[in-house]
């Protein structure tokens, strides 16, 4: 077990530090001066020699870049260069609203996927299965920011049965606030789930009917299980697994999706920071708000596979 | 971006079939089908309202008399609150989201392709590439592009190299897949055997194994572009010179009008929902003929 956990770690740790890496490089490589974007008009050299030393981008790279990762252990993203304040008390100000929008639309999504998988699977070939193949098709051509608008206008806007922006009123206390910061999020949920979900619960029917036709599933037939019974009970045992792995590959893309979700609804999570930080030209934010997701990502995919290991019975630790 | 793809349709390796229908026949096989026939016919106007674009309609500009009109016969599409045509500038974007589908497409396929097919046969190559590959697709990609664009001044090719290079991780590793399939098989031993290099077997022996694999390939990343396109156009990142379907969306959230005027979200929406989806099918459809044992599966 512990070794499992360590190598699963280490494994975490490596890709995190080739993104901190490679951005660091990448960053510095391209062409374009950072320090054009953080004075507006006319600048003397004197001013951006000044600039350039107090960001210490004066120093040679590699020496920029060991300082860099050393502030980075540190808990330091830098500084803004528009809000002077530094990058990490902006983030962690933020993050908590994208992890909550991306856990809830995580959750829902294999809560929803998974019956709808199962029956699909044991409806193959009838209509409940040939919608499902339609939605999941088409799940892969929808525009996040798209449904989310949809979404915003008839059932925000229109009917008004849901508030069209923010994360909660602040006027609410007690239990008041936890029902206004759920009725805000349902929106920017549903725009995440209604993508994901398609794709999601098609692929888990196409493993359940592989699942189905193995041997151990023909065994419990001819023991005289009711099909329901193999489906469920069976059946689904092993399904759910890969179920949770296929979600946990999809965490990247639902973090794209929450940037994109966060635009639409002024949700005030780092999604929409990465907006406001992109008409800014902020890209300290923008380095250390990829940064943060990125580990955001990789841990939560680190913690899906131990979930998985744990659950798994054919796997001992 | 990659688009919220929960798994390619292409992604379930499936084994190589000895000799594949001959070419005509296999469009055949795609044309017949209805849906086939029309996700065809779709790319094709698609391509055609692109290339033909001044033709159609002015590029859009300035400012006009009649804003925020609905939908009429004066304006199909109706007027944003400049005054500008929406079918104008859904048009002139097809423009843009095609030629960064299919150039940043083209891109990832040559970068995805050459990596997969050296992991395939060359076990070094295949340690450091299957981490690299891995690296990048545990990443959430949206962010990293923003970032980078955010860097370079946004334009048509820097965004097309941007979606390019990111996107490659995905074809490496269904082409990786196929060509280590390919590589157990006895012929290459053959090859091998009759003193072939390393260089041309991959070139020569395994890749058109893998060729088929490669075209379903282009659609369905040029299909995951131009999701990417949208995504960072809607955020302020595309090209500021070059109207797209994701700065329509991003000019209606500007200017605060999603509510009103439902015409300027609806259009580009649509037109990213038709062309991703005519894309994708015909990525599937071209697929099941790849294989005749997937077919009506």
């Amino acid at each position: 077990m512990a070794r499992f956990v360590l190598n699963r770690a280490l494994k975490a740790v490596l890709t995190i530090w080739i993104a901190i890496t490679a951005t660091f490089f990448l960053l510095r490589l391209l062409p374009g001066d950072p320090t054009t974007l953080m004075v507006e008009g006319d600048m003397t050299p004197e001013m951006r020699a000044a600039l350039l030393k107090t960001y210490g981008l004066d120093q040679p790279l590699l020496e920029q870049y060991v300082s860099y990762l050393r502030e980075l252990l540190h808990g330091n993203f830098g500084i803004s260069f528009r809000q002077i304040q530094p990058v990490t008390d902006i983030l962690l100000d933020r993050l908590p609203w994208t992890l909550l929008l991306a856990g809830v639309a995580f959750l829902l999504t294999i809560a929803v996927g998974i019956p709808i998988g199962v029956y699909a699977a044991a409806h193959r070939g009838r209509w409940p299965d040939k919608l499902l193949q339609g939605f999941g098709i088409g799940g892969h051509a929808l525009f996040v920011p798209s449904v989310a608008m949809l979404l915003l206008v008839y059932l925000g806007a229109k009917l008004g049965w849901f508030p069209i922006g923010g994360a909660i009123d602040p006027d609410t206390r007690g239990a008041a606030a936890y029902l206004s910061l759920a009725h805000h999020l349902v929106l920017p949920v549903a725009s995440l789930v209604l993508v994901q979900l398609g794709p999601y619960a098609l692929t888990l029917r196409t493993n359940l009917i592989d699942v189905l036709g193995e041997d151990y599933i023909r065994a419990a037939r001819a023991r005289g299980l009711s099909g329901r019974r193999r489906l469920w009970k069976h059946a689904l045992r092993n399904a759910i697994l890969p179920a949770l792995t296929l979600m946990g590959l999809q965490l990247g893309t639902l973090v794209g999706g929450a940037v994109l979700t966060e635009t639409v609804f002024a949700y005030p999570g780092v999604g929409r920071l990465i907006y406001e930080a992109v008409g800014q030209r902020d890209y300290p934010v923008l380095q250390g708000a990829f940064i943060m997701l990125a580990i955001t990502v990789v841990v939560a995919n680190a913690l899906t596979d131990l979930l998985y290991a744990v659950l798994n019975p054919r796997i001992r630790l | 971006m990659s688009s919220p793809l929960v798994t390619d349709p292409a992604a379930a390796a499936v084994p190589v079939q000895e000799v594949g229908p001959g070419t005509r026949s296999a469009w055949r096989t795609f044309l017949r089908q209805p849906s086939g026939l029309l996700a065809a016919l779709v790319l094709v106007v698609m391509v055609l309202l692109a290339v033909f674009a001044p033709l159609i309609a002015d590029e859009p500009g300035g400012t006009g008399a009649d804003v925020l009109r609905a939908p009429s016969g004066g304006h199909w599409f109706g007027t944003d609150d400049l005054g500008q045509d929406i079918f104008a500038q859904v048009v002139w974007g097809t423009r843009t989201s095609l030629l960064i589908g299919v150039a940043a497409s083209l891109i990832a396929i040559v970068l995805g392709t050459a990596i997969g097919l050296a992991s395939a046969y060359f076990r070094r190559v295949d340690a450091i590439g299957t981490v690299v590959t891995d690296v990048m697709l545990a990443l959430p990609t949206l962010p990293l592009m923003i970032m980078l664009a955010a860097i370079v001044s946004p334009s048509v090719w820097t965004l097309t190299v941007i979606i390019g290079v990111f996107a490659w991780p995905e074809v490496a590793r269904l082409i990786r897949s196929q060509g280590l399939v390919v590589s157990a098989m006895p012929y290459i031993d053959g090859a091998r055997v009759l003193g072939a290099s390393g260089w041309r077997i991959v070139t020569r022996e395994i890749m058109p194994a893998v060729v088929p694999l490669i075209v379903v390939s282009v659609l369905l990343t040029a299909s995951r572009a131009v999701i990417s396109e949208a995504g960072l156009s809607f955020l302020g990142l595309g090209d500021p010179d070059a109207w797209s379907w994701g700065r329509i969306l991003l000019n209606a959230q500007r200017s605060g009008v999603v509510a009103i005027a439902w015409w300027q979200t609806l259009f580009p929406s649509l037109a990213i929902l038709l062309l991703v989806l005519a894309a994708t099918v015909a990525g599937m459809r071209f697929n099941d003929i790849r294989d005749p044992r997937r077919n009506g599966g």
